[in-house]
């Protein structure tokens, strides 16, 4: 099987700091991480390969820096990587990272399943699988938690559903979007490594995958995110001290107080 | 007064103990939130000669925190970080005894601190801090709950103590309120000693003489007794005393720039003497390893055995058959390129040592980083699960362990001994730590009692062995009142009295922590 993994890089944590006296926002100084998702796409992909065959191709629309994250990729299974970036793509929404992509694979080689992770947990919008299938013009599942047969034109496979799991069989190619926590990601050896930084990774920018202009980047998005904030959190700390019948008697009274009864409490 | 010294009822139970699990007894208790109140405690149970037991987060080891009768003073309510200061190229933290080492690293790496009462100078440095590269607080015991006056008083180390060296590297200033209620405050390069005589100034009141004694450190990490050395600083006679000098109300302490890149290899080795062969290659080759930990092939059966049984280790990836032993090595450095090199000489190691570099996990972000030391704190919790399920039959079961150090040039001698001594006793064991230190925990899991005195007698074995190699009988984790009896087998009489001596000095009525590091069993039982 010929597989195409798409990845994203995103920020490490959503905590967020902020200077004292700017009160501007502190960017994290820790490094970017694969979006959790995609791990167990790369780590399914893998799988299927040592299995039945054929190679994994990791696919990202990123900065520079984002090769880190596929050579890793290649560490831990992956055959080859390709990195799409460009100035042009930055900005890009939902449907013009899609179209990037789509571009990305139709210049990689013919494949037999797309597989993407279900979300990006910095976006969260669960799009870029679907957008990606119809760009393509081929079939897609959502929220796949295994794979459980390979057939010659077509996949079994089993998704997660609103109060349950559905298997269905979905014909090749195909893009499956999947969820987390499906197989244990293997980490990477010291040989992967090796290799990993040894092999090429391929980097195309908008012309090598003749992309329209119109349609990549703040250009080709007609949706656009106007703000991203830290909601206000608000904590009161009260200090009880005493032994613990003064103790209970102030619990009491401040559930009481608060609305609760006395009969709720054990 | 009244009100701060309480009379001990079972309701503070908890406090009669600490990870030994040794269950002491106590009369009265107090939760001092401020030096005035330590020193009101102190002077009145100095004036009723009541001896006083300290405690931090109760996470040690050793019974040093477990009282023999009198009362008990917990430093807990006394968590609160008092400021920040920066010398143009250090940053230093002061903070009170009870604050938890999860906590301060939490604030750390956040730059997130209550600074109620903090003055301007602080808030300034808090500012630079903030603006700086992200710093740590170096020293890791594997408990993270421990305080840092705990620390502090047994000297504490952990994985990365193998580059970072322990707790005394990190402690600029602290202050010690003594059992008469005065207070003595020492500043490292301030105070020093003068070949073995060091002279030490309380505010108010006689100066305190002390005459060092004449050994030498053992080349090895230790916590087995006063640190004594030529024209040493004055501080370094308070760090590691085990709760017997005095009670630690403040600790300046300072931080190190957060190297960019922390990288984990475990490595797998089909035997330990291919694992103790790379350990001896490996640590002739490089400076950028932070922590070298050793896990034995009892310690990964254990592990492989809860897995199977307990969800909480499914997550951790199977073990397959041929792997007995596993070290981990850590690799920190600020440039990308040099640590892939480390990693490249880690693998170049593993082949000329019958290893294999395709026999790694190697963790280049948090979250195998988590991984990897979710499997480092997997092997001592399953054995705690063991051990557990054998109290079921037994309640008064323990596990032992061993906290025993050699110089660098005995590690192969002292992994073959350890296996071989516990296999001749026919005793069960699970043997994990600080490798790259010479420095293994050997966990003896007893089935029964007789197993547990058969562990006990084989431990005052190693200390024999140990000291006569050069080694420390407690390397980390202090003496408290469980390792009293190593003491007279790694000192002679003669040293022991010059500690006892210095002890006099600062505590002439002997009131605190009693039964710590002097008592052995033998003189309490006579008591």
């Amino acid at each position: 099987m010929n597989l195409i993994v798409c990845v994203k890089q995103v920020p490490s944590t959503t905590d967020v700091r902020m200077d004292p006296v700017t009160h501007t926002i502190v960017r994290d100084a820790r490094q970017s991480v694969l979006n959790p998702f995609d791990r167990f796409a790369v780590e399914l992909a893998v799988q299927l390969k040592e299995r039945h065959g054929g190679t994994v191709t990791t696919l990202s629309m990123g900065i520079p820096a984002t090769e880190g994250l596929l050579r890793d990729t290649i560490a831990r299974g992956a055959d080859r990587a390709v990195l799409l970036t460009d100035r042009r793509f930055a900005g890009a929404d939902t449907l013009a990272t899609s179209y990037t992509l789509s571009l990305g694979v139709q210049a990689i080689e013919k494949y037999d399943c797309i597989l993407c992770g279900a979300m990006a947990v910095d976006g969260d919008t669960a799009q870029i699988g679907p957008e990606l299938a119809e760009q393509l013009h081929i079939p897609h599942a959502t929220n796949v938690q295994s794979i459980d047969e390979v057939g010659a034109d077509s996949l079994t496979v089993t998704q997660q559903v609103d109060g349950g799991t559905r298997r269905l069989r979905i014909n090749r190619p195909c893009v499956l979007t999947v969820v987390r926590d499906i197989v244990m990601v293997r980490m990477p050896s010291i040989r992967g490594i090796q290799r990993s930084m040894a092999a090429e990774v391929r980097i195309w920018g908008a012309d090598d995958i003749n992309a329209d202009v119109n349609r990549i980047g703040l250009t080709g998005s007609p949706t656009q995110v106007i703000e991203t904030y830290v909601p206000k959190r608000q904590k009161q700390t009260v200090d009880l001290c005493g032994s613990i019948e003064t103790l209970s008697k102030s619990l009491m009274d401040m559930i009481e107080k608060n609305g609760g009864g006395a009969h709720d409490t054990h | 007064m009244q009100a701060l010294i309480q009379p001990f009822s079972h309701e503070y139970d908890a406090y009669l103990r600490d990870e030994s699990r040794r269950i002491g007894k106590a009369d009265s208790i107090s939760f001092p939130q401020s030096e005035a109140d330590i020193q009101a405690v102190l002077a009145a149970c100095y004036q009723d000669t009541v001896p006083v037991t300290v405690q931090g987060a109760r996470t040690g080891l050793t019974g040093a925190a477990s009282p023999n009768g009198g009362h008990v003073m917990s430093l807990g309510r006394m968590d609160q970080v008092l400021g920040c200061r920066y010398d143009g190229d250090t940053f230093y933290l002061t903070v009170q005894p009870g604050v938890p080492l999860c906590e301060l690293r939490k604030m750390i790496s956040s730059r997130r601190f209550d600074t109620t009462g903090w003055t301007d100078a602080s808030l300034d440095a808090l500012t630079q801090l903030s603006r700086a590269k992200e710093q740590f607080f170096p020293p890791d015991p594997t408990e993270t709950t421990a305080s840092i006056g705990g620390m502090v008083a047994c000297n504490a180390s952990g994985a990365r103590s193998y580059k970072y060296k322990a707790t005394r590297g990190y402690i600029h200033a602290l202050t010690l309120i003594l059992m008469d209620g005065r207070k003595l405050h020492v500043q490292r390069g301030k105070h020093t000693a003068t070949g073995r005589k060091l002279t030490l100034w309380p505010d108010g009141g006689d100066p305190i003489h002390v005459e060092l004694p004449a050994y030498q450190m053992p080349k090895t990490k230790n916590t087995s007794a006063y640190y004594a050395a030529d024209d040493m600083d004055a501080i370094d006679l308070i760090i590691g005393s085990d709760g017997t000098l005095g009670v630690i109300s403040e600790i300046e302490l300072s931080l190190l720039p957060l190297p960019a890149f922390v990288h984990g290899v475990l490595c797998l080795f089909v035997s330990k003497d291919t694992a103790v062969s790379f350990v001896e290659n490996l640590r002739r080759s490089d400076e950028g390893i932070a922590a070298m930990e050793y896990f034995d092939v009892h310690a990964l059966n254990v592990l492989r055995m809860q897995r199977k049984t307990h969800a909480a280790f499914s997550s951790l990836p199977p073990l397959a058959p041929w792997i007995h032993a596993a070290i981990y090595v850590e690799l920190h450095g600020n440039d990308e390129s040099d640590i892939l090199a480390r990693l490249n000489t880690i693998g170049d190691t593993l082949s000329a040592v019958g290893g294999d570099a395709d026999h790694t996990w190697v963790a280049r972000n948090a979250s195998d980083l988590d991984k990897l030391l979710f499997f480092r704190h997997a092997v001592p919790e399953s054995v705690n699960l063991l051990i557990d399920a054998r109290k079921q039959k037994d309640p008064d079961i323990t596990k032992l362990g061993s906290d025993m150090a050699v110089p660098n040039e005995h590690l192969r001698h002292i992994v073959d001994y350890y296996a071989d001594s516990v296999t001749a006793h026919g005793l069960q064991s699970a043997t994990w730590g600080h490798i790259g230190d010479n420095h293994l925990h050997v966990n003896i899991l007893p089935n029964d009692m007789a197993q547990y005195d058969a562990g006990k007698k084989l431990f005052l074995e190693f200390a024999k062995t140990v000291s006569s190699l050069g080694g420390s009988v407690s390397a980390e984790h202090g003496v408290g009142k469980l390792k009293a009896d190593f003491l007279p087998i790694m000192y002679t009489t003669e040293q022991l009295r010059q500690m006892k001596s210095i002890k006099a000095q600062f505590d002439p009525k002997g009131l605190l922590g009693m039964g710590n590091m002097f008592e052995t069993s033998r003189e309490v039982d006579a008591v």
